[in-house]
């Protein structure tokens, strides 16, 4: 017999409304429970940042701009780029070629951006110079862009730096062989200005060997060597030599650039295809000459910067493609012109370009009045000891600069590396690394081996930023050093947008002039262009992920980012599948 | 003011007077008028309500739950198919506490077709949930009409007022219309229990397990059960106002009766003239009228039936493979009255499909009821000629 | 701008609470979502049965913060029909009513009430998010099943026979002032579409597509790229229709072949490379018949 009446309602205290009234939200739910799989935040390398010789957080100043912050995007820029008023106009943007924006439309004009970030900050009152808060000092040779980026990043670091400068002024190859045309010489002279404002001591006119003893330098502690290739290789011409019109191109382009107005006649003929040679082609130009270039290969292989070779086609200067010269042909023991051979090409050398062999039978002449070569420059590197190895006329080096002879540290031109100016400055950034390092090691500080793996975007260049642990002005979720790729991402949300042209001046009226051709892109046109970068691998709060999350599990944070709450996260994965930039990873683990 | 109207009117004259917010119905013979005079009454302004023409009686239903889950005073009217076709939102209206009120024109159920009375349509629907109420004449339709609206919003329950095809729905008779100032003391507008509302956003209607079910259903009945009483207070609230009372049960010159019949509806006018002819030809005969099926009355007809010695129910509706509907409900309430108090119960089924239900007919069941012994079956049927 | 910022497009406030019980990457959420931010806090939903009955949550449990009805699977536009005259009668104009119905609710039982709504042209809109089955009974066919489907009432050895009914069509049809197709892929035309609807009075009509991963038997992280490619391939177009004659396009539809997205779903893996060139063949037709409405008007 039960001991109560089961028919009786019993109170219990459940309070069950007479109907299916809600009380409470699902929140009660943990949902999050059913997964097997959960979403991180993970932001990883832009391509743009992986591919920049220099190390320039390319993707994080488009971003800054993209968020109107303008000043710290320039900032950030300097943090890295000692002369972006000059990059932005010399440099062959290999972070253009590898921009995953060209798969969807055209690349990012990175190049466009950077120089009006440049030019903006020349523009702005110079910050304050670093302090120094190292006793130890160290000298550079050459004041090309690798000893100014080695001394610059040397001085950020708090070093006493002295510049030893060859030549009259400083800047290298930038003042020595790139024309005014493109470089500007008020905008170099204001770059240089601004980086030996960081406290740097440039001494002009001071060859080390000759004007200064290379003992002198022990009194440093530590010695960047950057002395630049300077001497142009001798031409393969037969009967060349003593001819006065055949004269090498560099030799041309340093006495146009000091100002000098050769004659060189009416028809000039250009040997080469590269840099130089389009240098050399429209310096002679604007001299008045008709010009031909004469390369051994096809356009396809020139290794100009293509920009160049467009715009010396369109001021008129002639090709002459698969074609090289064999012969000086003199008439009347005058010179008179060239015999040259033609070419087709063959397998594939080593470089991996295909290899151009003679047609046999067919020769051709030209005739010309001066003949300019720029066929490749080698360096003189008599001034060093003996205890510094070189390997085929350049200074071996490791990852960071130093030599065999410590504490020797060497960069640019005249190490193995590609001849540009960003690799040069990418060369003094990690030097100016392995001397602070070396530095401090010495000094007895307990240093460890430099992360260079943690230090580089991505496959690419050392960041100056994270080597010297200072706060990234963009908010980073679990950063992992992975160069995200154009599958990793999901390109559908992007919408195509044209990629702006830098402006340039008619070229037909810069044929006589020696003012800069291309005047890049006004502010505007920068700012839209920046915004059209895609952020790769790098969460720009685009709030997709918000949107298409089923379980409104994501939440904004107050600094900016968001945070998954997993009691509600199922796992779904639409967030990292629908993630435009590839900047949320599923993972297994911590489940 | 007293009015000649037919009984469809008597039901829109008692929307009227009961501020209707919501309307929302579907024409069918014999409901039509109702709705007919409405559509006049919204259309010249007397009435400012809102009025759905729905595209079906499911939809007039599911409508009205809208209404009165927004909160408002809502009225539908239909009759037989149109009712059946309700079914399932009249659960919904019940189950989900809302007080919709409907008037139901007692119609036969197809096939094959038929417009005339009888009760099988409302009774159908007895489990839905629904309290229903069966009127005997105009007067009472127009009363009940309002006390429906007084009764479902006390109860938080859905009332069907019903009355019989044409012999109320198309039958002129004289209603006294209470003034609508009086209508209003009696039924402010309605302050709902819970409703929809954007500043207290709830969900109803959700899924209930098995663990909450049983309690709502119980609060469900214990509101049922609890109307009883609520309407003994209402007829007590608009008797002070007009003068007028029905009761749940009415007894008709039951004193002393060995023999009761029980009727609901028209039949009952009827049944009042047969026995008052055989009251004064000496005989004990009494009448009880079932106004309340649901709830239903069962202590009142316990008390009233208990030990009277032959009761007839008289019932215009079949629950095939039964019973007339009211006479096993009564059955059922009397089995809990002691064995010597139990009366000898006969359940005619007659009136069927609108068949008319004369003096006669109600003379030859009491003669039948007083001359057997016991009844042979539990459906007695009535005229049945093949 | 190269990528459209969510938040200069869509409020930020939400009105859907975690802890629902919608299937991992289910797409009824999301539109949900987006549909409830687009609209506000002033606003009341009607629920006939349908997997959001599940989703919404069992009492005494509500995921949605606004009033929200639960009701039977026919009834989404005739109840919505009486809670908007509720509160219009109470002087209530300025709170939306939405009635929010999957396919089944919409296509097959609920086709009657919401007829009849429509050509009274009442005044809420009514939202079908469509799964092209009865999922939350578990995945039976549908008149929104597309041709070639699987489904547990179409097997295999007999997948559906008919093509999706032209539900645009039939709205179309009764001259309401807005009907519009949307996608969980689209977020941003969604929402303009549903602030949009929310500035017109009389009926509405919304129908978005919402793949299912159980019963389309795909990935979970699958919906948004297939809602994706069902408009991109002309499957799904996205399109507005006012007064019932006026169609227009409202997003880019590329075109391209179906059969990727067919693939990509297990519910259609019986199926033939003869059998996905007949889908192309009515995307095709279809494209054309729509097409022409945009030219023409109907």
């Amino acid at each position: 017999m039960s001991e109560r009446d089961i028919t009786q309602p019993r109170d219990k205290g459940r309070n069950i409304p007479p109907v299916a009234i809600s009380e409470t939200s699902t929140l009660v739910n943990p949902t999050g429970s059913w997964k097997y799989i959960m979403p991180r935040y993970e932001d990883r390398v832009a391509p743009c940042n992986a591919g920049c010789p220099v190390g320039i957080d390319i993707e994080g100043y488009m971003y800054l701009i993209g968020q109107g912050r303008l000043e710290e995007a320039a900032d950030l820029l300097v943090r890295e780029n000692p002369m972006p008023a000059v990059t932005g106009r010399v440099c062959h943007h290999p972070c253009e070629h590898s921009c995953n924006r060209a798969s969807l439309d055209e690349p990012v004009a990175i190049h466009s951006v950077e120089r009006r970030l440049g030019d903006m900050i020349l523009a702005a009152p110079p910050p304050p110079a670093p302090e120094r808060t190292r006793t130890e000092t160290v000298a550079v040779i050459g004041s090309g862009p690798a000893g100014l980026s080695c001394a610059y990043f040397l001085a950020r670091l708090g070093f006493c730096v002295t510049v030893f400068e060859a030549a009259s002024e400083a800047g290298g190859m930038l003042r020595l062989g790139i024309p005014e045309y493109r470089l500007p010489r008020a905008i170099l002279d204001r770059q240089i200005e601004r980086i030996a404002g960081t406290g740097i001591e440039i001494r002009t006119s001071v060859r080390i060997g000759t004007d200064v003893p290379w003992t002198d330098l022990d009194e440093f502690d530590a010695v960047f060597a950057a002395p630049g290739a300077h001497t142009g290789k001798d031409s393969t011409i037969e009967g060349a030599e003593g001819v006065s019109a055949i004269r090498p191109g560099l030799e041309f382009l340093k006495e146009v650039n000091a100002g000098a107005r050769p004659d060189l006649g009416d028809r000039v003929i250009v040997v080469g295809g590269g840099n130089t040679a389009m240098d050399c082609a429209r310096s002679a130009l604007r001299l008045g000459a008709d010009v031909t270039v004469l390369y051994r290969r096809t356009p396809r292989e020139m290794p100009a910067i293509p920009l160049e070779v467009r715009e010396a086609k369109d001021e008129g200067v002639g090709f002459e493609f698969l074609a090289a010269p064999t012969a000086v042909e003199l008439e009347d023991g005058e010179f008179r012109g060239i015999t040259c051979q033609r070419m087709e090409l063959g397998p594939p050398d080593d470089s991996g370009r295909r290899r151009p062999v003679p047609i046999e039978g067919d020769v051709f002449s030209m005739t010309a009045d001066t003949v300019l070569t720029a066929i490749g420059e080698d360096c003189d590197l008599s001034f060093l000891p003996d205890d510094v190895r070189t390997n085929w006329g350049l200074i071996e080096v490791d990852t960071l600069g130093e030599s065999t002879s410590t504490p020797v540290f060497a960069g640019g031109d005249a190490v193995d590396m590609p001849r540009s100016v960003a690799d040069a400055l990418g060369a003094g950034k990690r030097a100016a690394i392995g001397i602070d390092h070396f530095l401090r090691e010495k000094a007895g500080e307990d240093v460890g081996e430099v992360p260079l793996g943690a230090l580089r975007f991505g496959e690419g260049n050392v960041s100056a930023l994270r080597y010297a642990e200072d706060e990234d002005p963009i908010p980073r979720e679990a950063p992992v050093n992975e160069t995200v790729t154009w599958d990793q991402m999901n390109p559908h949300h992007f919408r195509t947008a044209p990629r702006h042209e830098d402006h340039f001046h008619n070229a037909i009226d810069l044929r006589s002039a020696f003012g800069e051709t291309n005047f890049g892109l006004n502010e505007r046109e920068a700012i839209e262009e920046a915004e059209r970068c895609l952020n790769c691998g790098v969460c720009n709060r685009c709030e997709l992920c918000l949107i298409f999350c089923p379980d409104m599990a994501i939440s904004r944070r107050d600094d900016g980012g968001f945070e998954i709450d997993m009691r509600y996260c199922k796992g779904c994965g639409l967030c990292a599948a629908e993630c435009p930039r590839g900047a949320v990873t599923m993972t297994r683990e911590g489940i | 003011m007293k009015k000649v109207m037919i009984g469809n009117h008597a039901v829109s004259w008692g929307a009227l007077r009961s501020r209707v917010e919501v309307i929302s119905a579907y024409p069918i013979t014999p409901q039509t008028q109702i709705v007919e005079a409405l559509s006049d009454m919204v259309a010249d302004g007397s009435l400012p309500a809102q009025y759905i023409k729905v595209e079906s009686e499911h939809s007039a239903m599911a409508a009205c739950i809208g209404g009165s889950i927004a909160g408002t005073r809502t009225f539908t009217a239909t009759s037989a198919q149109g009712l059946a076709l309700m079914h399932e939102m009249l659960h919904w209206a019940a189950g989900g506490r809302l007080p919709v009120v409907m008037a139901n024109v007692n119609r036969a159920m197809a096939p094959g077709w038929t417009i005339w009375t009888d009760q099988n349509d409302s009774l159908s629907q007895r489990d839905t949930g629904w309290i229903q109420l069966y009127c005997e004449t105009n007067q009472e339709v127009f009363d009940t009409t309002i006390q429906s609206f007084k009764l479902a919003e006390t109860v938080n329950l859905p009332v069907m007022l019903v009355l019989d095809a044409f012999y109320l729905s198309h039958t002129s008779e004289p209603v006294d219309v209470t003034e609508q100032e009086d209508v209003d003391r009696f039924l402010p507008k309605r302050e709902a229990a819970f409703k929809m509302d954007t500043s207290d956003p709830r969900a109803f209607g959700a899924l209930v397990r098995p663990d909450a079910y049983t309690e709502m259903r119980w609060q469900q009945q214990e509101a049922m059960l609890e109307a009883r009483d609520v309407f003994r207070r209402v007829e007590d609230d608009w008797e002070a106002i007009t003068g007028r009372r029905y009761g749940a049960v009415e007894t008709y010159r039951t004193e002393d009766a060995d023999l009761l019949l029980v009727t609901s509806g028209t039949i009952t006018s009827t049944a009042r003239h047969v026995v008052d002819e055989r009251r004064a030809a000496g005989e004990k005969v009494g009448l009880i009228k079932v106004k309340m099926f649901r709830p239903f009355p069962t202590d009142e007809l316990r008390e009233l039936l208990g030990g009277v010695d032959r009761v007839a129910v008289l019932d215009r509706n079949i629950s095939p493979g039964h019973g007339g509907i009211f006479a096993e409900e009564i059955r059922a309430a009397l089995y809990d009255v002691p064995p010597e108090d139990r009366p000898n119960l006969f359940g005619y089924i007659l009136g069927l499909g609108g068949r008319d239900v004369t003096p006669a007919v109600i003379d030859d069941i009491i003669d039948n009821t007083r001359s057997t012994a016991r009844p042979e079956r539990e459906d007695l049927w009535v005229g049945v000629e093949l | 701008m190269s990528q459209t910022i969510i938040k200069q497009h869509i409020p930020q406030d939400e009105l859907l609470a975690s802890g629902h019980l919608a299937c991992p990457g289910c797409a009824a959420p999301i539109a949900m979502n987006l549909v409830l931010k687009a609209l506000g806090p002033e606003t009341m939903v009607v629920l006939p049965a349908c997997c959001w009955s599940i989703i919404a949550g069992p009492w005494p449990q509500s995921s949605l913060q606004v009033p929200l009805f639960h009701t039977a699977f026919e009834t989404g536009a005739a109840v919505a029909s009486g809670i908007k005259a509720g509160l219009v009668s109470r002087g209530d104009t300025k709170t939306t009513v939405i009635s929010w119905a999957g396919d089944g609710g919409t296509f097959d039982i609920g086709l009657q009430a919401l007829s009849g709504a429509a050509e009274r042209n009442e005044d809420f809109i009514y939202f079908c998010y469509d799964n092209e089955a009865y999922m939350n009974t578990g995945i039976q066919r549908s008149s929104a099943t597309p041709w070639g489907a699987w489904t547990t009432t179409t097997p295999t050895s007999d997948p559906e026979h008919q093509p999706k009914k032209d539900i645009m069509a039939i709205m179309a049809a009764h001259r309401i002032p807005y009907a519009a197709t949307a996608s969980v892929a689209y977020p941003v035309d969604l929402v303009e579409k549903v602030k949009k609807a929310r500035t017109i009075r009389g009926t509405r009509f919304i129908h978005i597509l919402a793949p299912c991963p159980p019963g389309w038997k795909t990935q979970n992280d699958e919906t948004i790229d297939l809602a994706r490619m069902a408009v991109e391939r002309r499957v799904f177009p996205l399109m507005e229709v006012e007064n019932g004659g006026s169609w227009r396009f409202t997003v880019d539809h590329p075109g391209g072949s179906v059969e990727e997205y067919i693939r990509r779903q297990a519910r259609f893996k019986h199926l033939t490379d003869r059998q996905v060139e007949i889908i192309q063949d009515q995307v095709d037709a279809r494209w054309e018949i729509l097409s022409n409405r945009v030219k023409y008007g109907t």
